[in-house]
């Protein structure tokens, strides 16, 4: 894949089952076209460093804040934003635990969460404290977000 | 302006041969240099080269065992590392204590070594274990140890043809390693102090010591002169011998104020984590 500076080159991103074909220029993140191009505006701009996860989405599985990726990095990745993910059981145990506040942090910590349950279904809490560094929560619902991944977990872990 | 060409080759074969006609800004996971280069608010990051990807090279991400010694690619994630089972376990200490698992998921131990921040977070590790690293270019391989592949904030000696291929840890062997990492909070913090310390036994001397600290000078502060001094030292040591190593750190390493803390609470740290290291075992 060479992308030329002086246009934008087309690159296909697979998001949450759909393949789209996008106009990318070289500097732009991951999450602008999601945002900007896909309409998947789950994925939150917030803090763009890093720090704070509200930007998250899954890479083949894995989170990864999606404003320090370059859409191009992405393009032979599975990728799923929030929008994937509706009417999962970590998103309905966000609701059953109100481990929601404001709302802003949520589709990445769900994202987040969903990854966790995923990868280690029987997550002890030291493993979801763990997991749950890679967001913020301004609201400083932590507690209710942490329940809500018990749930899930300790539902999986019995399945 | 910002907008620049972008590679993303098919090979390490094709990436170096690339490198060799073109000065590129090499990202392997750009989780610190996305936020050197980004721009506010939606625009492109900036990048004044052309930007080459690398950290989806397959060659770049394994992690053997040859002899002695572990190579590990340099486009491993830290997630890969810490999932890996010839890891040596102190590694696996400190990147626990890198960012957290979303950053690890990206980024890279080849990218933290060629950012060179003085507050890298494997680095002191690194040190204490002599690590090598091996460079490839178009023109061939070279092997160099770590210490001297890194010259100061953000300089290594790598030359622009050149890519980290691959990180090389001797195997050590040691009674007692610890890494300490001061910072403000327990995920994504950089580091405000680091430390890292080897020590083995000989019948109750010191066989051998190595320390090097992280974040109070340009580069990772290490002397393989006191080390050499502590040597066949009794153990526990005598205080005056405690207290002339300390004094010597105290006049080489020299901590800067900055926002994440002050040059004083980083030296006084500094040196109590020195003498914990030297008097317990």
């Amino acid at each position: 894949m060479i992308s030329n500076g002086k246009s934008k080159t087309v690159i296909e991103l697979h998001v949450n089952g759909d393949s789209h074909e996008v106009m990318v220029r070289s500097g732009d993140t991951l999450l602008d076209i999601l945002r900007e191009q896909l309409g998947l505006s789950g994925a939150k701009r917030s803090c763009e460093n890093g720090d704070c996860g509200a930007c998250t989405v899954l890479a083949d599985g894995k989170p990864i804040h999606s404003c320090l990726s370059l859409a191009i990095e992405s393009c032979d990745q599975s990728l799923m934003t929030i929008e994937g993910l509706m009417g999962s059981p970590i998103q309905q145990a966000f609701v059953d635990n109100w481990a929601i506040q404001c709302g802003f942090c949520t589709p990445g910590f769900i994202l987040n969460c969903h990854a966790l349950a995923t990868e280690h279904p029987n997550a002890s809490d030291e493993v979801i404290e763990e997991w749950m560094c890679s967001n913020l929560c301004r609201c400083t619902g932590y507690q209710e977000i942490k329940e809500a991944v018990q749930s899930v977990v300790r539902a999986s872990g019995n399945a | 302006m910002g907008t620049v060409l972008s590679y993303r080759l098919a090979s390490l074969e094709e990436t170096i041969a690339q490198l060799s006609r073109e000065d590129c800004q090499i990202m392997a996971g750009g989780t610190d240099l996305m936020v050197q280069h980004k721009s506010p608010m939606g625009a492109p990051a900036r990048f004044d080269k052309p930007v080459m990807f690398i950290d989806h090279l397959k060659e770049l991400k394994q992690i053997d065992q040859v002899n002695q010694d572990l190579h590990i690619g340099a486009c491993c994630t830290y997630t890969e590392i810490l999932e890996h089972p010839l890891i040596p376990n102190i590694f696996k200490v400190a990147i626990k204590q890198i960012a957290a698992p979303a950053i690890r998921n990206r980024g890279t131990l080849g990218g933290n070594i060629c950012n060179a921040s003085p507050a890298g977070d494997t680095l002191p590790l690194l040190y204490i274990f002599n690590a090598q690293i091996r460079l490839r270019s178009s023109k061939g391989e070279r092997v160099v140890g770590i210490q001297d592949f890194i010259l100061g904030p953000r300089r290594v000696d790598r030359l622009r043809e050149e890519i980290l291929t691959e990180i090389i840890l001797p195997e050590m062997l040691a009674d007692r390693i610890v890494f300490e990492k001061v910072a403000n909070r327990r995920a994504d913090a950089i580091a405000k102090i680091s430390f890292a310390g080897s020590m083995r036994l000989e019948g109750g001397r010191v066989g051998e010591a190595r320390f090097a600290f992280g974040a109070v000078g340009p580069t990772i502060v290490r002397s393989l002169d006191i080390e050499q001094k502590l040597k066949g030292e009794a153990f526990p040591l005598d205080p005056k011998v405690v207290d002339g190593v300390v004094a010597y750190f105290d006049r080489i390493i020299t901590p800067i104020d900055d926002h994440r803390s002050t040059a004083a609470y980083r030296k006084t740290v500094a040196l109590r984590l020195l003498r914990h290291f030297l008097e317990t075992m």
